[in-house]
């Protein structure tokens, strides 16, 4: 099934695949057919696929449009899923469920959780993919989600009207216009088209428009959204010649086995499908000097390499790679497509060499030399938008209700695209509903790391999630990211279903519970150290400890405790997922704890917002040119984003805060803001009747928060 | 619906984190601008002012609200008596920031100010205010627009621009760039120690990054450690750098110390081991006072009265602050490694800073480039001059290097007031020391922690050197190593 598939991309002569041209899922069908969607997303990939199921959980009618349904979940490069800091991100998505960690837990054939030895705040939990099975699932997903249509069909250009009065843009988005030129109508729309805005694949030489191979680029979408004034850049990717697996000798490779037991991606999840034993394994082999060699001796015959378009620093070609580290192996591991599948995929191989060069640069690999190339590694280059032009929420500041997400902002990777699919599916629907948009600060994910990043300091090549770009990576950690945003998702955005909701807020409470036992469960340190006799407990600390700080040594775990105090801790010690969170939170306790404050000061900060339409240009405040400058391209959104700009010094930041403090006194003399739709980003994680209680608390004066306040209409 | 209701309830506990940490941070500043001025005012806001003003003041309450009082101000650490100054005790909202403040108004002495600024950064939970930062927490709690008062804005700009300037001085400063230097070398393992995590397991990211860094690590918290119990610094400035002249006999010590003094404070002639007892003259050298000793010439002596000269020599040497180590240019490898091995025989390595003299360069056959060559290479030497203490040749570089290590040795005293940089200082580098020493018992346990320990520290450092962003070790991790996929 997979090899046909691939073979077909390869033949963009053969006939599409025959299927249904649109196809509507759930309670809509038979009704909709009229009626204008609420939310139109444009792409069908990983971002266009979670944007478009957010927006329907969320309670709005929904409309997906993709070239393909069938390529609907398609993997196009590597085939697995999460990593370090982009597990992270996959349980993170989870935690607003969203699809791909639930898909991948009923597709995978190797779970691996990366950085065993290094803590659980940077484990990176990982699995090989079935490509097949996973395309299948995503598919049945989304063809099955209430509220949500799917459609074939291209997108030529936005329907556009007069821009709302008090909020930024200079015009609105209504809608769309097909490539048959029919106009759908929409309250907002997602744009998620990857690589295909004038996307142009490249091997060795040759060129063609495409934007994954064998599929038509976009090009009059890109062309609108210059004419509205966006300013778009030019990245780069690329991806591994696919090897059959049959022609591979992996007899003298290193073998990687998976996990035993696997460890699954989703909160929802107890074990993943697959039987540990039956999962497959990955080998490692390594390039020689003859790749160097003929790579060398071949870059006249490579226009990928050669121009200067910017790509990733870290998923570089073969090319790259042997051009800045030369005279070395570089790691190539052998990866399994699907259970069933015939196709080994090399990561790490990722050329634009023509193809008959890849053929001799994969032979001169140890295991390899009588391998097969069954599709050729590819370059892809094409459009991004530079994200600076887009709010916290993803929605474009140029046009009103246009969200953006995925490959497009300049991201690389699933798991990246996903998680603003998930953001911009959720602010489009609210965006729809008149609420106040969804915001993930810095200091609650991975996700708003990633997205601030982006708005903030824009980026000039291909943008990956690693662990080392977040501030508070002790506190933002795979395990207890449902207690970090699960509850936002339910309240908030309404994106996160009842039993998960239910389920997180019981794990919440059974963690308060057990750390509250734990706690007051205190002996001398000479009773520990009987109790537990192999555990060097040190003597200087102070007596009595809890069993909370017993539990911090790393020869400890809750078992340990329950075999030595087995009433009351037994309980605690059977329900193995609580076992293990409560292990971790002790580890990590005074960590977080100093961490708080640190995360108290920067949810202040981005609790000051600054007027979206500012002129920095213009204003009356003692800025330099220089800082004016990086404050107009880089337009942050709070005083905590200023600060994060380089360049801005604590003297400028401290005269923007009188300019809009003071402007915004005159402002107030001339009209009273209205009291409804307030909010402050940085103090949405807690519950809402709290937080407005606490700002109230902390800013004894004329409501001063209502500076910033963006009124939804 | 009842369900929804009895879940949302549940779901309020989820505004308080797990655990519960303290809540806000109090930070200290000089707030009357800076340098010498007959009077300082010390400000402190947050939530341990009230505390700060009590313990400091040794009275179990603060004085009312907004009303000056007369009190004696206690280093809590020592009970030593730092000042009389007035203090006042703001409680919030009513304050400039208007969180609970309490001001110091002291006596303008760096001494006092400094003194008194330690002991508040001593204190649980307070810490020197970043630049700008009063201002910053007056706004959150909407009390900026009393900056509409033009004075205060002024305030607020000198505060922000002494800080500025300050930090510009101190980078061109020697210390400054010893500071830079650690900044560098920290930020450097701190990026080989992230990709090591962001990596290793699918790149080739080797396990000897993780010995490298545990090694920078434990040589960068020492050297800090040194530095921040050279306590002697103010001493040696007082008081002098006693500097000894230390070599084999007949290689012209007396001679040098005679240049230096320009007189002839000693006894000089051909005859080897002229010298027998320590002879001291003071100098001043680029400011810096120094205490220079002659002494006699190294050797196993069989006069008894010589013996007991060498011996009074060691003796020195031990207690020396700087040694100016002679080697007759003559009679020594011209190549650095030998040069080396001459200088160890005669000196065993201590951790005293050292200048080795090759004087007689007069009576060097040709023009002496490999020596003048081996001199200007430094590593693995100590810094070395090439001299001549009969024509004068070479004195100025001497100068220079004598001067380089005073600077050093004494600290950089035109690197801003003492009040409010060294004793800001260091408390961040104390933090950071602290922050390393932590790395080195985590390590094992948990690389995570271990990393989160050299992010404090760099910091901590960033306070003094300026901020280091993820971006700039994520340049260091790709410019290092072959990463990706």
């Amino acid at each position: 099934m997979l090899l046909r598939s691939v073979r077909r991309r390869l033949s963009p002569s053969l006939p599409p695949a025959p299927g249904p041209g649109r196809r509507r899922a759930g309670s809509e069908a038979g009704t909709a057919a009229a009626a204008p969607y609420q939310v139109v997303v444009i792409g069908g990939g990983h971002a266009g696929t979670e944007a478009a199921a957010a927006a329907a959980r969320g309670g709005a009618r929904t409309l997906l449009l993709t070239h393909k349904i069938g390529t609907i979940g398609e993997m196009s490069c590597n085939p697995s899923f999460g990593g370090i800091g982009k597990g992270h991100l996959v349980r993170e998505l989870d935690a607003l469920d969203g699809l791909c960690a639930r898909l991948c837990d009923r597709s995978g054939v190797h779970y691996k959780v990366l950085n065993r030895t290094k803590g659980p705040a940077v484990w990176g939990l990982r699995a090989q993919i079935d490509r097949r099975r996973y395309r299948e699932h995503a598919q049945k997903e989304i063809l099955s989600t209430p509220l949500l249509t799917v459609r074939e069909a291209s997108v030529e250009d936005l329907l556009l009207a007069e821009p709302e009065p008090d909020h930024p843009g200079k015009c609105r988005v209504t809608g769309v216009v097909l490539g048959d030129g029919s106009t759908v109508r929409a309250g907002s729309v997602v744009l998620t088209t990857g690589t295909f805005l004038r996307g142009m694949v490249l091997i060795g030489l040759e060129k063609h428009p495409a934007g994954r191979l064998g599929d038509q680029p976009a090009i009059g979408l890109a062309q609108t959204l210059e004419k509205l004034g966006f300013a778009m850049g030019r990245l780069k990717t690329g991806t591994p010649p696919r090897l059959a697996k049959d022609t591979i000798d992996f007899s003298g490779l290193e073998e990687r086995a998976a996990d035993n037991p696997p460890v699954p991606f989703s909160f929802l999840s107890e074990a993943v499908w697959i039987e540990p034993e039956d999962q497959l394994s990955c080998y490692l082999t390594r390039t020689t000097p003859k790749a160097q060699q003929i790579i060398c001796d071949n870059l006249h015959l490579n226009n990928h390499i050669r121009e200067t378009t910017r790509g990733p620093r870290y998923c570089p070609s073969l090319e790259s790679k042997v051009l800045r580290f030369p005279n070395r192996e570089h790691q190539v591991w052998l990866e399994p497509e699907g259970l069933e599948s015939d196709v080994i995929y090399p990561q790490g191989m990722s050329m634009t060499l023509p193809p008959e060069l890849q053929e001799q640069v994969v032979k001169s690999i140890p295991g390899l030399e009588k391998a097969k190339i069954v599709q050729p590694g590819y370059g892809v280059q094409y459009d991004y938008l530079d994200p600076r032009q887009l709010t916290a929420s993803l929605e474009s500041r140029l046009v009103q209700r246009l969200f953006f997400a995925g490959q497009i902002n300049g991201t690389t990777g699933y798991e990246e695209a996903a998680a603003q699919g998930v953001i911009a599916g959720i602010n489009a629907c609210l965006r729809v509903h008149g609420k106040p948009p969804f915001v993930v600060s810095r200091t609650e994910g991975y996700v708003g790391v990633l997205i601030d990043d982006l708005t903030t300091l824009g980026t000039s090549e291909p943008y990956r999630m690693f662990t080392s770009r977040v501030e508070f990576r002790m506190s933002l950690r795979p395990d207890n990211a449902d207690a970090r945003l699960t509850h936002r998702g339910f309240e908030e955005a309404g994106c996160v279903s009842q039993q998960r909701y239910e389920q997180a807020v019981k794990m919440k409470a059974a963690l308060e519970d057990g750390i509250a036992t734990l706690k007051s469960l205190q002996f001398s340190i000479s009773k520990w150290s009987r109790l537990i006799p192999g555990v060097p407990i040190s003597s200087s600390r102070r007596s009595p400890a809890s069993a909370f700080d017993i539990l911090q040594y790393p020869e400890v775990n809750m078992e340990v405790l329950a075999r030595a105090v087995p009433e009351p801790l037994g309980k605690l010690a059977q329900w193995r997922q609580l076992a293990e969170r409560l292990k971790i939170e002790a580890a990590y306790e005074w960590c977080v704890v100093n961490q708080q404050q640190e995360i108290e000061e920067v949810r202040r900060d981005e609790a000051l917002r600054l007027p979206e339409d500012l002129d920095y240009f213009a204003i009356d405040a003692s800025l330099s040119a220089e800082v004016r400058e990086k404050l107009d391209s880089n337009r942050p959104q709070t005083i905590g984003a200023v600060s994060r700009i380089p360049g801005i010094t604590p003297a400028a930041i401290v005269n923007l805060l009188r300019f809009v403090k003071t402007n915004h006194q005159k402002a107030e003399r001339l009209k009273a803001l209205p009291q409804t739709g307030r909010y402050l980003p940085g103090k949405m994680h807690s519950e809402k009747a709290t937080s407005q209680r606490r700002i109230s608390a902390e800013l004894p004066e004329e409501e001063p928060e209502s500076t910033f306040v963006k009124t939804p209409v | 619906m009842a369900l929804r209701r009895a879940l949302s309830v549940a779901g309020r506990r989820w505004a308080q984190p797990l655990c519960s940490a303290p809540w806000g941070d109090t930070v200290f500043a000089v707030s009357s601008g800076h340098g010498r001025c007959g009077v300082a005012v010390i400000r402190a806001s947050g939530p341990g002012s009230r505390g700060a003003l009590q313990t400091l003041t040794g009275h179990p309450q603060p004085p009312p609200p907004r009303v000056l009082a007369l009190r004696r101000i206690r280093d809590p650490a020592t009970g030593e008596t730092l000042d009389r100054g007035l203090v006042v005790w703001f409680p919030g909202p009513q304050s400039f920031t208007g969180e609970d403040c309490a001001e110091l108004h002291v006596h303008g002495g760096p001494a006092v100010v400094s003194g008194v600024l330690r002991a508040l950064g001593r204190l649980p939970g307070l810490r020197p205010a970043e630049p700008g930062e009063f201002t910053r927490r007056a706004f959150r709690r909407g009390k900026l627009d009393l900056t509409a008062a033009e004075g205060l804005g002024d305030l607020i700009r000198a505060e922000t621009e002494a800080q500025r300037r300050q930090a510009l001085r101190q980078t061109e400063g020697e210390l400054g760039r010893l500071y830079q230097c650690w900044s560098e070398t920290l930020t450097r393992a701190l990026a080989h120690l992230e990709a090591y995590i962001d990596f290793s397991e699918d790149d080739n990211v080797e396990e000897e990054v993780l010995s490298q860094v545990d090694a920078t690590v434990r040589a960068l918290e020492r050297e800090i450690g040194a530095h921040l119990r050279d306590g002697r610094r103010g001493e040696l400035l007082r008081g002098g750098v006693r500097a000894v002249i230390a070599g084999p006999p007949n290689v012209g010590k007396s001679s040098l110390l005679n240049l230096l003094c320009q007189r002839p404070a000693a006894i000089v002639s051909p005859v080897a081991g002229t010298t027998r007892d320590v002879v001291e003259v003071a100098l001043n050298v680029g400011g810096y006072p120094l205490v220079l000793s002659d002494t006699a010439g190294l050797r196993d002596a069989t006069d008894p009265v010589e013996r007991e000269g060498v011996s009074r020599a060691r003796d020195r040497l031990q207690q020396a602050d700087l040694v100016l180590a002679v080697l007759d240019a003559t009679a020594v490898p011209t190549e650095p490694a030998g040069l080396g091995a001459a200088l160890g025989s005669l000196l065993p390595p201590t951790a005293t800073p050292c200048i080795l003299v090759l004087n007689k360069a007069d009576l060097l056959r040709g023009d002496g480039a490999a020596l003048r060559d081996a001199c200007a290479r430094g590593d693995p030497l100590p810094p070395a001059a090439l001299l001549s203490c009969e024509t004068g040749e070479g004195l100025g570089r001497l100068l220079e290097l004598l001067a380089r290590q005073l600077v050093r040795l004494c600290g950089d005293p035109l690197a801003g007031s003492p009040s409010l940089t060294q004793s800001r200082h260091s408390l961040h580098l104390g933090d950071c020391a602290a922050a390393l020493a932590r790395y080195g018992r985590d390590r094992r346990r948990d690389l995570g922690l271990a990393a989160e320990r050299l992010r404090v520290a760099r910091r901590h450092l960033g306070r003094i050197t300026g901020h280091v962003g993820a971006d700039d070790v994520l340049d260091i991790i790709f410019r290092d190593f072959c990463v990706g996929k």
